[in-house]
């Protein structure tokens, strides 16, 4: 057992250096999120003059050091794994705090996917120091290379600045898509070094009995989404919804009372329980815009809501507002939209 | 069985104090965190099938025993609320470190259940905390959970699929919000509820020295507050003829791509 023990400060944080970044990978790939962190701690590593580190655990580790060189990364640090396969956080932790205890990053980000954000919390506690969860903003006070995180709070009410002054490594987590893409490099050299673990020692009696692919619908990567709430009326009004989303190329969101009445599964719901959505173009049908929905799909580009109720709270969220029946409005965009991208000129004084 | 369960403000009743720039909490309802219902859900479930006492433990203000009241009207047998003046303004360090003082305290269990994240700081890391403080196997984002033979069986939904994962209690199991319908409370248990009462424990009765809790326990703290700017929309009536001019504007802001252009 773990004791429980206070977060102890340590004796010389000035002997911590260097940014470390959590490179998960799947099928032979780093994931999307780590990529973008270890663009982050690139960025960092620069302004601070150290090294961006990435750290690994799995199979196959030299392919994935060679991707992480591409991208910048200066120090590999993998702990190859040599018997069975699957993930175990116990084992995990294990590994990487290894790592942190003979490294001692001053810095180390973890991307918010749900294996990051299953041991981002682990690692902390058992290197003893704090972690700034879902940040959106990074910056380092050079000087005394202490990172700057900043968090939206609670419904995205305020942003918050959150500092892990006299504590290492300063964690964080940002969610998978907070930031671009890193460009690869040409030219860069990755100093590799990759040691054999056994995950038995360690897992206990933890295995992975089956692993069924199956892609989860990711509403938080599209361009164009159409959302119905209980104002469609019925499980069927989702067809008209259905049809706008397919003439648009886009995807079908949902409020939450309607996932609630089985008119649609839940990886469709938008909001506060549901997926945090930003498309180029969110329409909201039969949607009244309660908080909880809002708090999804605010910072979409551009806003159309379809509403018979002038009053709806949708209103004031909108760039558009069309006050109409659903079952009359959807069909109508759908019919337009279909002209307008087959060429047909717009029967309309516009 | 164990479930941890917080109670946090309905977002509707949230709003920011314009003088001192901090939520006004305590003005909002308290509900259970949507999660941690479908925590309580899932150790019911097993409760149903395998038997078991479930016991809810909470850290909160005092008002947070209603929410551990509904969970006993819900099935739960007996609901510890860890409250205390200075475990205030503790972060997911702190907070893991208190409430695994008092699953050691606790003593006897086989499964922790605690919800995915919560919905006020949703973060996710308390649940994975208390197990490392405790130095227990962890199953998290699950959508189903079963024992078979000793062994807790569960379903955990990732970005790309579904893994079944298999590990002997015990261990801590965070649970999605998609994993079950939470049943509603029923009277009889609420009344049973009130007459046994929740136990309340600070940080004499777990004993956690004051430094180790709340805001001096906790390696982060929150340097400065913004307020980002609402952006303010044009909410354009459109009328149900005019729907080609908006059309024409989708496409001028290239959102739709026209024939012409293929
Ligand atoms: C803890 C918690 C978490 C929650 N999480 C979420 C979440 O993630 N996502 C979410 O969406 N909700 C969530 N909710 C629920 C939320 O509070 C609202 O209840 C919900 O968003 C309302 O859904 P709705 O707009 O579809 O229904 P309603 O609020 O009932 O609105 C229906 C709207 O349709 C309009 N309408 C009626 N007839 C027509 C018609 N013929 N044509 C056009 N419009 C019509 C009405 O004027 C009305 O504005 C949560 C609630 C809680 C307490
Ligand atoms: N104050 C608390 N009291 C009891 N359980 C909590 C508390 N905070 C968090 N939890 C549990 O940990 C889970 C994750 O919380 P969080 O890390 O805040 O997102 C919640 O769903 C609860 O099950």
């Amino acid at each position: 057992m773990v004791e429980l023990i206070n977060c102890v400060i340590p004796e010389h944080p000035e002997d911590y250096h260097n940014v470390f970044v959590y490179i998960e990978h799947k099928n032979g790939r780093i994931s999307r999120g780590a990529l973008e962190m270890l663009g982050k701690a690139r960025e960092l590593a620069q302004k601070l003059g150290e090294k961006a580190v990435g750290v690994a655990v799995g199979k196959n580790l030299k392919d994935i050091a060679s991707e992480a060189e591409s991208y910048g990364c200066d120090l590999f640090l993998g702990a190859e794994v040599t018997d069975f396969t699957g993930f175990s956080s116990v084992a995990y932790t294990e590994f990487i705090a290894s790592f942190v205890e003979e490294h001692k990053p001053n810095i180390f980000l973890i991307s918010g996917s749900r294996e990051g954000r299953d041991l981002v919390s682990r690692i902390a506690i058992r290197c003893r120091t704090g972690v700034a969860a879902d940040c959106i903003e990074l910056d380092v006070d050079v000087p005394n290379r202490l990172l700057i995180a900043w968090r939206p709070s609670f419904g995205d009410k305020t942003i918050d600045q959150i500092l892990c002054k006299r504590h290492r490594p300063q964690m964080i987590t940002s969610r998978p898509g907070s930031y671009k893409m890193p460009e690869k490099i040409e030219k860069h050299t990755c100093e590799v070094k990759i040691k054999k673990v056994k995950m038995a020692k360690y897992a206990g009696e933890h295995r992975t009995l089956e692993f069924k692919q199956k892609d989860r619908l990711d509403l938080t990567s599209a361009k164009i989404i159409v959302s119905g709430g209980l104002g469609l009326g019925n499980a069927s009004g989702f067809k008209l919804v259905k049809d706008l989303a397919d003439s648009l190329g886009g995807q079908v969101g949902a409020s939450r009372p309607v996932v609630d009445l089985g008119w649609i599964p839940y990886e469709h719901q938008v909001g506060q329980t549901g997926q945090t959505v930003r498309p180029k173009l969110y329409i909201a049908a039969g949607i009244s815009g309660k908080i909880q929905h809002i708090v999804g799909m605010k910072a979409s580009e551009t806003i159309i809501s379809i509403n018979t109720d002038p009053e709806a709270p949708i209103v004031k969220f909108s760039d558009y507002f069309i006050n109409a029946d659903a079952s009359k409005a959807l069909p109508r965009l759908t019919e337009e939209i279909k002209k307008v991208i087959a060429g047909t000129p717009a029967s309309s004084p516009g | 069985m164990i479930i941890l369960m917080k109670q946090v403000p309905d977002a509707e009743e949230i709003f920011i104090d314009p003088v001192k720039f901090t939520l006004n909490r305590s003005q909002a309802r308290g509900i259970i965190n949507p999660s941690d219902e479908n925590a309580l859900e899932a150790a019911l479930k097993i409760k149903d099938s395998e038997g078991g006492e479930i016991t809810v433990i909470s850290m909160g203000p005092p008002q947070a025993e209603n929410a551990i009241l509904e969970c006993m009207g819900r099935g739960a047998d007996r609901g510890i609320l860890i409250t205390d003046r200075v475990f205030a303004a503790a972060d997911t360090y702190a907070t893991s470190l208190t409430i695994a003082a008092a699953v050691k305290k606790v003593g006897d269990f086989d499964i922790i259940f605690a919800g995915e994240s919560t919905t006020d700081s949703g973060t996710g890391h308390v649940g994975p905390g208390v197990a490392e403080f405790l130095g227990i196997d962890q199953v998290t984002y699950t959508v189903s959970s079963r024992i078979e033979a000793g062994m807790l069986i569960a379903e955990r939904e990732l970005e790309d699929g579904i893994e079944v994962v298999s590990t002997k209690p015990p261990v801590l199991v965070t649970v999605l919000i998609n994993a079950n319908l939470p049943r509603r409370s029923r009277l009889r248990l609420k009344i049973d509820a009130i007459k046994k009462g929740v136990e309340k424990w600070d940080h004499d009765s777990l004993n956690l020295p004051p430094e180790w809790v709340g805001i001096k326990g906790s390696p982060t703290l929150v340097g400065a507050l913004k307020i980002p700017e609402e952006r303010k929309r044009e909410s354009r009536p459109i009328k149900l003829d005019e729907i080609p001019v908006l059309v024409q504007d989708l496409v001028k802001k290239g959102i739709i791509r026209t024939g012409d252009e293929a």
